[in-house]
């Protein structure tokens, strides 16, 4: 498996960003293998390709689980993370996002789904996790929004070893840990300014928000 | 301070997932016709998904893919629609210009929500400005996140439109005015976790605060 990510990186380098066109984004297909696997799992029901998702993502999303204080459910949103990918798989649109960020969207919103129940009293809410979560797609089938996203996934993967140690903790933390930059500043005992100024720094160096979408 | 869209920090905490129901809300609304910051979601996502990738595995059970598969072949739910009602008439579960708006003073209503959202600490208002009416001039107590549902209103620092995000704090003195032919609806979120009745509920809304 690692062999796989690491040539996908080679990849990236050999080709520079700028000269993916339009039209290679476009007509080479999901570019990165997991992407490729979910695309298999979605049109031909492919159980080998999903096998090959679950023992990639599988072990990520049992560490999310148990960051985020679930460890006695860990294997139980595992199984309901994959189930949701099984189910929800013919949706799947690889122009939209990577499998990678799909996958971890699902992994977050079992979580507060699984949360939520946990702590349901008898009053409900009449929303579901997705109405609140769930970014609303594009209707549009942009090339440019595709191209753009295949980028900043690309970029952001790239730049994540030029972060410090205390930036890849506060940003870690947040993600992974279901912490508020409250929580993160209280557990470090660092103030809330510094906390969000390592954020801010952080994007800023990953270029997560890019200066061309102000455009 | 933060007008007409979210800042990167709570677009982060919305894409970790971290944000309360209310303030995940008023995300939501404003995402749903608010593409540049879509865009921004999406990149946010992408980082979780490589930090993700960046932290430690561990193992699975062995048969584990196996009762995955088990639980697949048992059920038969297709995978979910999105809906097409929109997230705010699920929740209220009627339009916003037929809720049992209470009047307040001169052209302010104002309705109490917090109940829709069990569980958690923050309140949640709506408020209407009547077309062309006037607030009395306030400051803010506490933060307050401002999503705008229906019209616009202008205060000296601009104009707020439709599905525009607005933070407010004790340093933003302001005095709006509904602007346009509709009444201006919005929903706040206070930080504040008072709750006061009787004749200090008006404290509670932010147009005359």
């Amino acid at each position: 498996m690692m062999s796989v990510i690491r040539s996908n990186h080679v990849n990236v380098k050999e080709r520079p960003v700028a000269t993916l066109d339009k039209k290679q984004a476009n007509s080479e297909g999901p570019k990165d293998p997991w992407s490729r696997l979910l695309e298999k799992v979605g049109k031909h029901q492919d159980r080998e390709a999903f096998h090959a998702l679950f023992e990639h993502f599988g072990p990520q999303i049992k560490y999310f689980a148990m960051a985020n204080g679930l460890s006695s459910h860990a294997e139980e949103l595992v199984q309901e993370v994959f189930v949701s990918i099984w189910r929800r798989s013919c949706l799947y649109d690889w122009r939209k996002a990577a499998a990678s960020t799909w996958i971890f969207t699902i992994a977050r919103n079992q979580r507060i789904d699984m949360l939520r129940k946990m702590q349901r009293t008898s009053a409900e809410m009449n929303v579901e996790t997705e109405d609140l979560w769930q970014v609303p797609g594009d209707n549009e089938d942009e090339p440019v929004t595709s191209l753009h996203r295949l980028m900043s996934e690309r970029r952001i993967r790239e730049s994540l070893g030029q972060l410090s140690e205390e930036q890849t903790t506060v940003i870690a933390k947040v993600y992974m840990e279901n912490k508020s930059h409250q929580r993160v500043a209280d557990e470090l005992n660092i103030p809330l300014g510094t906390v969000k100024s390592r954020v801010r720094l952080a994007l800023n160096k990953l270029k997560v928000i890019l200066q061309d979408q102000n455009a | 301070m933060t007008r007409h869209h979210p800042d990167n920090l709570s677009l982060l905490e919305y894409s970790a997932g971290n944000l309360s129901e209310p303030h995940a809300l008023c995300i939501r609304l404003h995402l749903d016709k608010c593409s540049h910051c879509r865009s921004r979601v999406d990149s946010l996502e992408a980082l979780g998904a490589v930090i993700m990738d960046h932290q430690p595995k561990v193992s699975l059970s062995e048969d584990m893919f196996d009762s995955i598969l088990a639980k697949i072949d048992e059920g038969v739910e297709p995978a979910p629609q999105p809906s097409r009602e929109s997230v705010l008439h699920k929740l209220l579960g009627a339009d916003i210009n037929d809720l049992p708006w209470k009047r307040q003073l001169g052209d302010v209503s104002v309705l109490d929500i917090t109940d829709k959202f069990p569980g958690q600490s923050e309140q949640v208002v709506l408020q209407k400005l009547a077309a062309g009416g006037k607030a009395p001039a306030h400051t803010h107590r506490g933060e307050e996140t401002t999503i705008v549902l229906q019209g616009a209103f202008a205060d000296q620092k601009g104009v707020f439109n439709q599905w525009d995000f607005v933070v407010l704090n004790d340093q933003d003195d302001h005095k709006p005015v509904a602007v346009g032919c509709e009444d201006c609806i919005t929903l706040s979120i206070l930080s504040a976790p008072v709750k006061l009745t009787g004749r200090f509920t008006r404290l509670l809304n932010p147009f005359i605060r």
